[in-house]
């Protein structure tokens, strides 16, 4: 019976060292854990570029769009002015239905600048998030550094690390800085005077 | 003669659409980019209302409205807040600090207008 204990203890104890890879300066794979944090950050600059980069375009097209509404409504306006003493009434009808439509697109453009809002609502989303990953990396390679893992053997190792884990995300989550945006989409905001 | 606006935020995308629909409506803006750049372009222009982000670098918008009432000029001028932050603590601060109004973005251009044109007439 301790026979078959024994040899449950050894194939436990290989599992766990499995499980806590251990480089050779005795630090649990910090250099990894940042290397994949650093990833993680890269990824998220990455969207943020994106998404400026296109929002930037997008605004371009928005303000060359408008420019040209306008110069359309303008032209519409002076032509009617032309044809209105003797313009034949299909003509008329035309200018007023080519009225209709510059308005119409200046109403959707107008409705446009509250969508192209986007691109600050996620800028600041990205930056919060790039913020609480900058922490928890932290937060992990100091309690990785103060190795208290390592006095442990076995699960006593394994259940260490959780809770060494679990702490660096309780204080990832204390120095974690307020969430700037709570929209969960582009709908006007709320306005208040006081 | 047209009034003048500052609009504050550090988001380029912002001020352009902050800019095209204020000038639309007749005014005249002058952008600034933080806090800091505010407050500088505060002290040469006398403007007649101030829109301003919260979440900037260098000075963020709740320093500059407390800065702005301690200016002479600043002290009834209404100084609208333009920001995602909703949380009723900030805004608390925002009130306590002589904000005039709230705005929580994306903000629609009819109601800003309407909201300016209501603040400075």
């Amino acid at each position: 019976m301790a026979e078959k204990q024994s040899i449950e203890d050894q194939i436990k104890n290989q599992m766990v060292d499995t499980l806590v890879p251990e480089d050779q300066s005795g630090v649990l794979c910090t250099a990894e854990a940042d290397e994949y944090f650093m990833g993680i950050k890269g990824e998220l600059n990455q969207i943020d570029r994106l998404v400026s980069d296109a929002v930037n375009n997008l605004v371009i097209n928005f303000r060359y769009i408008s420019k040209l509404t306008k110069s359309h409504h303008d032209m519409v306006l002076a032509i009617e002015k032309m044809a209105a003493p003797e313009g034949s009434k299909p003509i008329l009808e035309l200018l007023d239905k080519q009225m209709d439509i510059a308005g119409r697109i200046e109403q959707e453009l107008e409705m446009a600048i509250t969508s192209l809002q986007f691109g600050d609502l996620v800028t600041q989303l990205l930056a919060h998030t790039t913020h609480q990953v900058e922490i928890l990396n932290i937060e992990l390679q100091r309690i990785d550094r103060q190795g208290n893992w390592k006095k442990k053997v076995g699960e006593e190792s394994l259940h260490t690390i959780h809770e060494g884990i679990s702490k660096a995300v309780d204080v990832a989550k204390i120095k974690s800085k307020r969430k700037p945006v709570v929209q969960q989409g582009m709908q006007m905001g709320d306005i208040e005077l006081f | 003669m047209a009034k003048t606006i500052l609009a504050v935020d550090d988001s380029a995308s912002i001020r352009q659409m902050v800019a095209f629909t204020l000038k639309g409506a007749g005014y005249e803006v002058i952008e600034a980019v933080d806090g800091q750049d505010a407050l500088d372009k505060a002290n040469i222009h006398k403007v007649n209302l101030v829109l301003t982000d919260i979440n900037m670098p260098r000075m963020d918008g709740l320093k500059l409205l407390e800065l702005l009432r301690k200016l002479a000029h600043y002290k009834t001028v209404p100084i609208l807040m333009l920001t995602t932050e909703s949380g009723d603590e900030i805004k608390a601060k925002g009130r306590a600090a002589g904000a005039t109004g709230w705005l929580v973005k994306p903000f629609d251009p009819k109601r800003l207008l309407e909201v300016i044109g209501k603040v400075i007439g």
